[in-house]
């Protein structure tokens, strides 16, 4: 019974200050033995308009495990996890909870069950609190009518400290930070009394130490007793968390076993079906004068408690055929660099910014363009890119101008240019007037690159240009990169990935707090190196 | 299923085809046994009908396409009435050329200053291009702002002498058609302005150039709901009778106006680099900008268009109706967005176009006539109009299909993925928004 007493005491804390619609009848009679096997899915398959994504998955799930589930995107992994919770209905196979089959009606039905999905995508209100969100639709009330406030903050706050989670309830959701609304996402989910908890990629907007938290809420669960259903493209925190992992590729499980004993190659090669190896660029040619150079760069941005200094004395440059990259924790100043050199930060920016040596002023997105600088984006389905359009209007839209005359478009030109990108980025697409939104994550991103290409830019920005991409297709935009450097474009890249950062640069440039902390050559660049340089209240070095 | 593809595309014209049939069925017959609604008296009259509305819908479609909404048009058209019936039947300096001649002025010197800026950045360009150098176009004296700036004042100081010397006598029609318009483009360039540098919602910016237009329009006509008669060949020139008049004996001239618009505007909306940016802006703003597209400059001409399209509404509305009111415009606005949502253009900016305001404005103008000619009330033609507008929008947004399968208590839509590429691609804007709907819903 050790094993389930965390998460009873949670619930009976829960009834005895709110009710809640929930069958009474589990908390009893919960079997003694901790990896009992809560859930199990046999011949699970499921297809789309006649194309197969799942075909015959047998998955189980014993309660107090986390349970990885792996696989390069269109793997199946999304399709198996909503069959799961209830959101897809219709598939063939059986699915069975504590050894009783269900078929879910839907995903009231599921959380019903104690099957709780946390989507990628958060579902919170960000303008209600977070305690409001986690009893939204189920708010007590007095006398049938009126919402009990004070007991819905009462019990949330209550669920969130059992949780370990320091976040004030009454906080509007649109206040915290994505990590704690991540928490809050949990917190409501088992309010809900789950028992099953399938997280999709939960990490993938966070910070090391967001993660870090998060990373224990989970264990602290898993020793509750909740079955957890984990998925994430980065390998070393699976490594780092789960139990077992079952690896699914073109919607057959081709692995399931005990982390222990599994390597990072392991399971990469499991994923892709094919040696995958991450190679540093071989040499680097001598590099000419600096194309971009940004000196004294500060940026002040305005907050709800004044104005705020995010960047402090930056200063670098980047030559011809060069990679820098740029370290640090999120919110470190990194992302606003990018969008100060590209001239659309918000908020008031001093320094200096030289292309080729000369001074020029970079005000919106349509100087940088014209002076050469490209910058991709972040968030390529909110910023990047137009989703729902074509690839051809998609790559030509930086240079619609730069196509036409008089106004008027060269619509041969802008066919020109997509196909041009289409080929030399292998962008896997039926042709350029795809829709860009029916394209793999990798290809897209493909897309978002391609279109500043287009331009000719001899500067390019890229912000996180991996995320949310799977291992295969990653190895691809890292050749894809070296590539361009090649080519001779100057290079800077901002990741949160670690074993990224090292790979790709040349130089590392590390931010800590809005400060530049140092600038590491190559060899000086160790994993170690940097954590140091990026960590708060460690860094003694000054940029040299 | 490319059947049903094809006529799942071309539906609005389907509607189209339908009304027309059930015009021409339903219809009552002249004592000879002629068909009224096919005659071609009838047709042509719908046609005239509808060019008002039709040309107010022109520059709407530009500014939804673009995300926006231009609630200022009814009144717009009704200052523009008022500015019109006032040059053409009364001489001097009245309220209305005080404020028409200097708009006309500086709406021509503006405009000649940036076509020429405009024509050699394009020779330059065009000559950058072949060169294979997209990148840092260096401004020379055309380019800069110097040389157009000279031309636009010239040009402007010349509108203002010709149109200055013309206001001792009444306006032309030439002078009135070229005045009245530059005066409406100002006031949507006032929306635009507050918009773009004032960053106020589009909804808000326009409803109070609505509410400011109609007191505007009122203020110059002189008295409240003043109605100023324009009686050609005694109090206003004859030649303004040309505006009422049949084209070669097959159109009306207030259709040729709308005809023109819509495909100019259509062409605009096709083949210019203006055109692909409203489309790019309506579909993604951030990622316009992003994209290095001159946002603010973008809005600002939709909304200098629509006002512009609704001042030679106002001038058209004048010859049919020999009048101008302040309120000769009341409730236009609405009749012209719903036009445009018929024609299948998203609110949400970025989808749609011309071709289905075309549409959507003659579904409008041959129900009303159908209705007519069967001598039903005209509020029950109201209940009419608000059931089309229901029943399209529900056709055209696949939002039909949606309802019956809740109904047949099948199961929602699944919240959007971003990993599964397996799954059958649905509009971004539809999953997302209905399915986060959904699962508020399913939390409950």
């Amino acid at each position: 019974m050790g094993m389930t007493t965390h998460g009873v005491s949670i619930q009976e804390e829960m009834a005895s200050t709110v009710q809640l619609d929930r069958r009474s009848s589990r908390d009893g009679g919960q079997p003694s033995d901790g990896h009992a096997v809560v859930l199990k899915a046999e011949a699970v398959s499921k297809t789309f308009a006649g194309v197969t994504a799942l075909r015959d998955v047998d998955f189980d799930l014993r309660s107090g495990e986390v349970h990885a589930l792996m696989g390069e995107n269109g793997a199946g992994k999304s399709t198996l996890m909503k069959i799961l919770a209830g959101v897809h209905v219709d598939y063939d196979g059986e699915i069975r909870i504590e050894d009783t089959p269900v078929r879910f009606s839907g995903v009231q039905d599921a959380e019903r069950a104690g099957v709780a999905i946390i989507h990628q995508e958060l579902n919170l209100v960000p303008e209600l609190t977070a305690a409001e969100n986690i009893f939204l639709g189920r708010e007590p009330l007095i006398l049938g009518t009126l919402v009990d406030h004070r007991r819905i903050v009462k019990a949330a706050s209550a669920l969130l400290k059992r949780l370990g989670i320091e976040i004030d309830a009454q906080r509007r959701i649109a206040e915290l930070r994505i990590g704690e609304q991540q928490l809050v996402e949990i917190a409501k989910a088992l309010s809900l009394d789950a028992r099953i908890l399938i997280m999709d990629e939960p990490t993938s907007a966070l910070s090391t130490a967001e993660c870090d938290t998060l990373f224990k809420v989970v264990r602290q669960l898993a020793q509750a007793g909740v079955a957890i259903i984990y998925t994430s493209h980065r390998l070393d925190e699976v490594l780092a968390l789960a139990n077992r992992v079952t690896v699914l590729r073109d919607g057959q499980p081709v692995l399931t076993a005990p982390i222990e004993g599994l390597s990072q190659g392991a399971i990469i090669s499991a994923m892709v079906g094919r040696e995958v190896t991450l190679t540093r660029r071989d040499s680097v040619a001598r590099w000419g004068a600096p194309v971009l150079s940004v000196r004294d760069l500060t940026l002040d941005k305005v907050s709800s408690r004044g104005w705020r200094r995010v960047l402090q004395g930056v200063s670098f440059d980047v030559r011809p055929g060069e990679i820098l990259g740029i370290g640090g924790l999120l919110g470190s100043g990194r992302t606003e660099i990018l969008e100060s050199v590209f001239g659309v930060a918000r908020g008031w920016r001093d320094g200096e910014i030289a292309i080729d040596g000369e001074a020029v002023s970079i005000n919106s997105a349509a100087d940088a363009c014209r002076l050469g600088v490209a910058l991709v984006t972040e968030d390529r389905k909110a910023l990047g890119l137009h989703i729902s359009s074509t690839i051809r209007d998609n790559v030509a839209l930086p240079s619609v101008g730069a196509a036409s005359r008089f106004g008027v478009r060269g619509f041969a030109r802008e066919a020109e240019l997509a196909t041009e990108m289409v080929e030399k980025l292998a962008v896997r697409c039926y042709g350029i007037d795809q829709i860009v939104a029916t394209l793999s994550g990798g290809n897209q991103q493909k897309v978002a690159i391609g279109k500043w290409l287009a331009t000719a830019p001899r500067v390019l920005l890229l912000d996180e240009p991996t995320r949310g991409i799977d291992v295969g297709a990653k190895q691809e935009i890292y050749q894809l990169i070296f590539g361009l450097a090649a080519e001779g474009l100057a290079i800077v890249v901002v990741t949160s990935e670690m074993p990224e950062l090292l790979l790709l640069s040349d130089r590392v440039l590390v931010m800590c707090e809005g400060r530049q902390t140092g600038v590491l050559s190559g060899a000086e660049a160790t994993q170690e190196a940097i954590m140091r340089l990026a960590a708060p209240g460690m860094s003694e070095r000054v940029a040299p | 299923m490319i059947v049903l593809r094809i006529l799942s595309r071309t539906k609005l014209y389907w509607g189209l085809a339908i009304i027309c049939l059930i015009g021409a069925l339903a219809s009552p017959h002249t004592s000879s046994g002629r068909n009224i609604f096919l005659s071609f008296n009838n047709l042509t009259d719908v046609l005239r009908q509808v060019s008002i509305t039709g040309l107010v819908a022109t520059g709407m479609t530009l500014v939804i396409l673009l995300g926006g909404i231009d609630l200022s048009v009814g009144s717009v058209m009704g200052f523009s009435t008022i500015i019109c019936a006032m040059l053409l039947s009364q001489p001097g300096w009245t309220p209305a050329s005080i404020v028409a001649v200097p708009a006309a002025s500086i709406a021509a010197g503006l405009g000649v200053g940036f076509l020429t800026r405009f024509v050699f950045h394009g020779l330059a360009r065009g000559r950058d291009v072949d060169a294979g150098r997209r990148n840092e176009i260096a401004s020379g004296p055309w380019r800069s702002i110097r040389i157009p700036a000279l031309l636009g004042l010239v040009c402007g100081g010349a509108v203002a002498v010709a149109t200055a010397s013309q206001v001792s006598t009444k306006f032309g029609v030439v002078a009135v058609l070229l005045v009245t318009p530059c005066v409406a483009l100002a006031l949507g360039a006032i929306n635009g302005a507050l918009i773009v540098a004032g960053r106020l919602q589009p909804f808000i910016a326009t409803l109070a150039m609505m509410v400011s237009a109609l007191g505007l329009g009122r203020l110059t006509a002189g008295q409240d709901n003043a109605v100023i008669a324009v009686y050609t060949g005694t109090n206003a020139t004859q030649a303004f009778e040309v505006l009422r008049s049949m084209v070669w004996g097959i159109l009306p001239m207030p259709s040729v106006f709308f005809l023109a618009a819509i495909l100019i505007f259509g062409a605009v909306l096709r083949f210019t680099t203006f055109g692909r940016y409203i489309y790019a802006i309506g579909g993604n703003p951030e990622a316009a900008k992003l994209s290095g597209i001159k946002v603010a400059e973008v809005q600002l001409a939709a909304y200098m268009i629509s006002g512009l399209l609704a001042g030679l509404a106002g001038v058209l509305f004048v010859a049919q109706y020999r009048q101008g009111k302040p309120d000769a415009g009341s409730g236009l606005e609405l009749d012209a967005i719903a036009a445009v949502v018929i024609g299948g253009t998203s609110l949400m900016g970025g989808r749609g176009g011309l071709a289905g305001t075309f549409v959507g404005v003659l579904i409008f103008g041959l129900l009303s006539d159908i209705l007519q000619l069967q001598n039903i009330d005209s509020n029950v033609q109201l209940l009419m109009k608000g059931l089309i507008i229901v029943g399209t929008v529900l056709v055209q947004e696949q939002n039909l299909g949606q309802l019956l399968t809740r109904w047949r208590g099948q199961a929602p839509l699944p919240p959007p993925t971003r990993t599964g590429s397996v799954e059958a691609y649905r509009p971004p804007s539809v999953v997302t928004k209905s399915a986060a709907r959904e699962d508020i819903h399913e939390a409950s």
